[in-house]
């Protein structure tokens, strides 16, 4: 297989405490950049869930010096559109433009991150809408699956809530709690900046400093977030929605961080059980039963810990079906682990594709996030494809054990109530929840 | 990466390389470095455009019929093999192209060309395979369309701009017609519609180009030419009035999708709807997200979409509705817009961010060799040349306001509007 060229890196950390990390890389004229927070959902306030979205969100709508258009409009004309999010462990802000564009780049998003103004009526559009959203999210059903599984598998940890949030606390945030969470949260000791394109190390760094060196956190303890424990099971959770034809279907169980040992063996397992288009629950599922279109599981991984998950929908009447089918082949793996050949195959697939998702300098730029965030080696990348050749049947085996679901785990089902109760009563008690109860 | 070159600024055309078979099947390579890894497209000339009434869906559902053996690799052999290989693999249907493609690892190329030219040339369609596709099929319908509700207004506004066109049914296909296609239709529309002379390939990434096109040849030379497709019935009478049509669902909030029949891909005015679309709606400085969200905050979400096609597609715009606001007065503001752009049209700095956008996009599509195969494939599928792939930003280039106007009052007539309309109903 053809070596993975890795541009080089360069980490430095200012005195301020943000994280600089330059990555020059040829290619197209355009620059990347990207700033990654650590201040993601898991440090939403109780009754305040979607803070740390909100917040990244509202970033963007104005500081002491540019109002919300004017970052719009200064952002968009030079092509670029200034892109974020937030998950449980971090909020991210990105945006890609001309290289010439650097300086600006910069400038536009210290100023964001640095000095946002949280303009009243700006905030309060933001927040209606967001409300409104997360109204509309009850007519996804694919969406509704996923907010109810995370809510069972986590319970009462800083990982249990959608980082979207809940609508009536969204609906209760003011702009004072917004400015709150920005100071205690967004501050350079948490913060990483990332630049890649083809781009001079020095220039950029010296750009870093004039732009994100008076950046002055408020001190303080650094959060960490506690490991969760392990669902509570088992159990399963239908979201009721009568008038639907297809049930989501989804099951949880307990997961690792992503800076656990096991995360490579769990990739290749949880690859072999269900990624691909040649995986066991794919060719149980859909090949040989034609039951679904779409059939994954993987290991969700976070900073503090993570699950196994599984997902796929069906027509109402085989939503039984389906999850005793995928059931039984979490067991068959548990019980003997990947053939050679399936682990081969599993390996090279997982290899073979890794390069894809290195092709851009966003790609890079988020990968490099990604190793700051979890505190993973400087080999992450380069020593991707040896650490995953490495991992043997007896370690799939041994994740699969350790971790696959057996009593400990929820099923989530979207659909009638009536007509699912039913089938799924045999997998632990139900509890029929609204769609409202989980947006 | 794509090299950027003087001549197009995108795609260093000279370097694409071609060949025709004597069996039709037209091949492009291009070498691109940078990344050790390849792209493998193969176009098929055929989507829902080129379907009947009875067996609506084929298209789509052949598409899934092509993952389940041929004479060499047999079922379930396909993915395996190139998974394997470090590769991965997939494939889509539109109105007007069926498209498979392998992304993978640049030492696998040998495999990939083995496995394609294998089900083109022996493909087997037995009867277990097609009652497993049709399962799969429905359950992909049931997700996109029956439980969703911008799918059941997307398939409502296609079937309200066409009236005559094969455009107006769903590529996915009629629930009816998924259950009665048979054996023999896949048959047919395989002797046809898949045979080289209506086919092309195109690899992009670290390869060589002449060792490439020798080993394609030799793949693929002897799998015999087929008969011409029938030519599509692409008529289609003039609007005259507003069309509309309305969905009760049990959603939660009202939402609107509006849209007109535009132009052709080939059209001159493809490019200036393009730009239209921009200043209307990419951005958060476009003038419908400024006011329709930023400023008068009565939609959540709102997309416009211009996809461009063989003959005339669809210009539309959805937008999801703040709780408690009409859907008439989110109309009202869109036809005030729209008028406005039609009498005035756009400023000429808003063509400038309009273009920006459009290029960082354009470049963003060919920074990867799957990008860039993608693109040269449309070129040739829609505008009947690959090399057009590397030309939009001239086409946007040469966008005058003038244009954007016109195309916004040719276009967007509210006498030539559709719309769609979700009313929210209680949940039984």
């Amino acid at each position: 297989m053809s070596q993975l060229q890795a541009p080089p890196v360069e980490r430095t950390r200012l005195a301020n405490g943000l994280q600089v990390v330059v990555a020059p890389r040829r290619g197209v004229p355009l620059v990347a950049v990207r700033l990654m927070v650590r201040a993601g959902s898991a440090l939403d306030p109780a009754r305040r869930f979607g803070l740390a979205h909100l917040v990244a969100a509202a970033v963007r709508r104005g500081t002491r010096r540019r109002s919300g258009a004017r970052l719009d409009a200064e952002v968009e004309a030079l092509g670029a559109e200034l892109g974020g999010g937030v998950d449980e462990d971090a909020a991210a802000i990105g945006l890609s433009a001309p290289l010439e564009a650097l300086p600006r780049l910069l400038d536009v998003v210290a100023d964001v991150a640095m000095r946002p103004s949280f303009p009243a009526g700006e905030v309060e559009r933001l927040r209606r809408r967001e409300v409104a959203a997360l109204a509309h999210d009850a007519d996804e059903p694919g969406v509704l699956a996923d907010r109810a599984t995370l809510m069972a598998a986590y319970g009462d940890h800083a990982y249990g809530h959608p980082s979207e949030g809940r609508g009536r606390d969204v609906a209760a945030m003011r702009r004072a709690d917004l400015a709150a969470f920005h100071a205690r949260h967004w501050r350079p000791s948490r913060a990483t900046l990332l630049v890649v394109g083809p781009v001079e190390v020095e220039r950029t760094l010296a750009l870093a400093v004039k732009r994100f060196g008076g950046w002055k956190g408020v001190p303080g303890a650094e959060l960490e977030i506690a490991p969760p424990a392990p669902p509570v099971g088992p159990a399963v959770v239908i979201v009721d929605r009568p008038e639907l034809t297809q049930a989501q279907v989804r099951f949880a169980s307990a997961g690792y961080a992503r800076s656990s040992p096991d995360f490579a063996a769990g990739l290749v397992a949880g690859a072999v059980l269900g990624g691909g288009f040649t995986s066991r629950l794919m060719e149980a599922v859909r090949v040989n039963r034609g039951l679904s279109y779409g059939v994954r599981s993987r290991f969700a991984t976070g900073r503090a810990g993570g699950l196994f998950f599984f997902s796929s929908f069906t027509k109402v009447e085989t939503a039984g079906e389906l999850v005793q089918v995928a059931l039984d082949e979490v067991a068959r793996y548990r019980e003997g682990g990947p053939t050679e050949e399936e682990l081969e195959r599993t390996r090279g697939y997982l290899c073979g594709l890794y390069p894809l998702g290195l092709e851009t300098h966003e790609q890079w730029a988020e990968k490099l996030a990604e190793v700051e965030l979890y505190g993973l080696a400087a080999d992450e990348v380069t020593g991707f494809r040896d650490r995953i050749r490495a991992v043997d049947a007896a370690a799939c085996l041994e994740v699969g054990r350790r971790w696959l679901p057996v009593d400990r785990r929820v099923v989530v089902v979207v659909g009638p109530a009536g007509r699912l109760r039913p089938q799924l009563a045999r997998f632990g008690p139900v509890k029929v929840v609204t769609a409202r109860a989980v947006t | 990466m794509p090299s950027p070159t003087a001549s197009t600024g995108l795609i260093e055309l000279d370097a694409v390389r071609t060949q025709v078979l004597p069996n039709g099947l037209r091949l492009r390579v291009l070498r691109e470095t940078g990344s050790p890894t390849l792209s493998y497209a193969t176009f098929f000339q055929v989507g829902s455009r080129n379907e009947r009434p009875g067996v609506t869906g084929i298209s789509h559902l052949f598409e899934h019929m092509m993952f389940n053996g041929a004479a060499k690799y047999g079922p379930k052999q396909f993915d395996r093999v190139l998974e394997a290989r470090g590769g991965a693999s997939n494939a889509y249907t539109s109105n007007d192209l069926t498209v498979y493609y392998e992304d993978f690892a640049a030492d696998a190329l040998e495999t990939v060309i083995d496995l394609e030219s294998d089900r083109m040339r022996s493909l087997r369609i037995d009867d277990e395979a097609l009652e497993q596709e049709r399962e799969v099929v429905k359950e992909e319908r049931r997700l996109r369309t029956d439980n969703s509700v911008y799918g059941l207004m997307e398939e409502a506004l296609e079937s309200l701009v066409h009236q005559a066109h094969p455009y107006r049914w769903p590529v996915i296909g009629w629930m009816s017609d998924i259950e009665r296609i048979s054996r023999a239709d896949c048959e047919a529309y395989f002797r046809t519609f898949y045979a080289p002379g209506n086919a092309a390939v195109y690899v992009v990434g670290d390869l060589d180009p002449d060792a490439t096109l020798a080993q394609l040849a030799g793949a693929y030379g002897d799998i015999p030419a087929g008969p011409a497709p029938a030519p599509v019935a692409t008529g289609e009478p003039d609007q005259r009035g507003e069309r509309r049509a309305e969905i009760r669902y049990p959603a939660q909030g009202p939402a609107l999708l509006c849209g007109w029949r535009a132009a052709a891909a080939r059209s001159p005015d493809a490019a200036a709807l393009d730009m239209l679309q921009a200043c209307l709606g990419v951005g958060e400085s476009s003038r419908l997200r400024r006011r329709l969200i930023h400023k008068d905050a009565l939609v959540t979400s709102l997309g416009l979409s211009f996809g461009w096609r063989i003959d005339p597609g669809v210009f539309s715009i959805f937008a999801e509705l703040s709780p408690g606001v009409k859907v008439e007065r989110v109309e009202k503001i869109l036809a005030e817009e729209l008028a406005r752009v039609a009498e005035r049209g756009v400023a000429v700095t808003e063509l400038k961010r309009a273009r920006a956008l459009l290029r960082s996009s354009v470049l963003h599509e060919l920074g990867t060799h799957h990008g860039l195969a993608q693109a040269l494939g449309e070129g040739e599928a829609l505008l009947g040349d690959w090399r057009q792939a590397g030309r939009v930003l001239e086409l946007y280039a040469r966008v005058k306001p003038a244009e954007v106007r016109r195309v916004a009052r040719d276009y967007l007539s509210p006498d030539r509007r559709n719309t769609v309309v979700v009313v929210p109903e209680t949940r039984p």
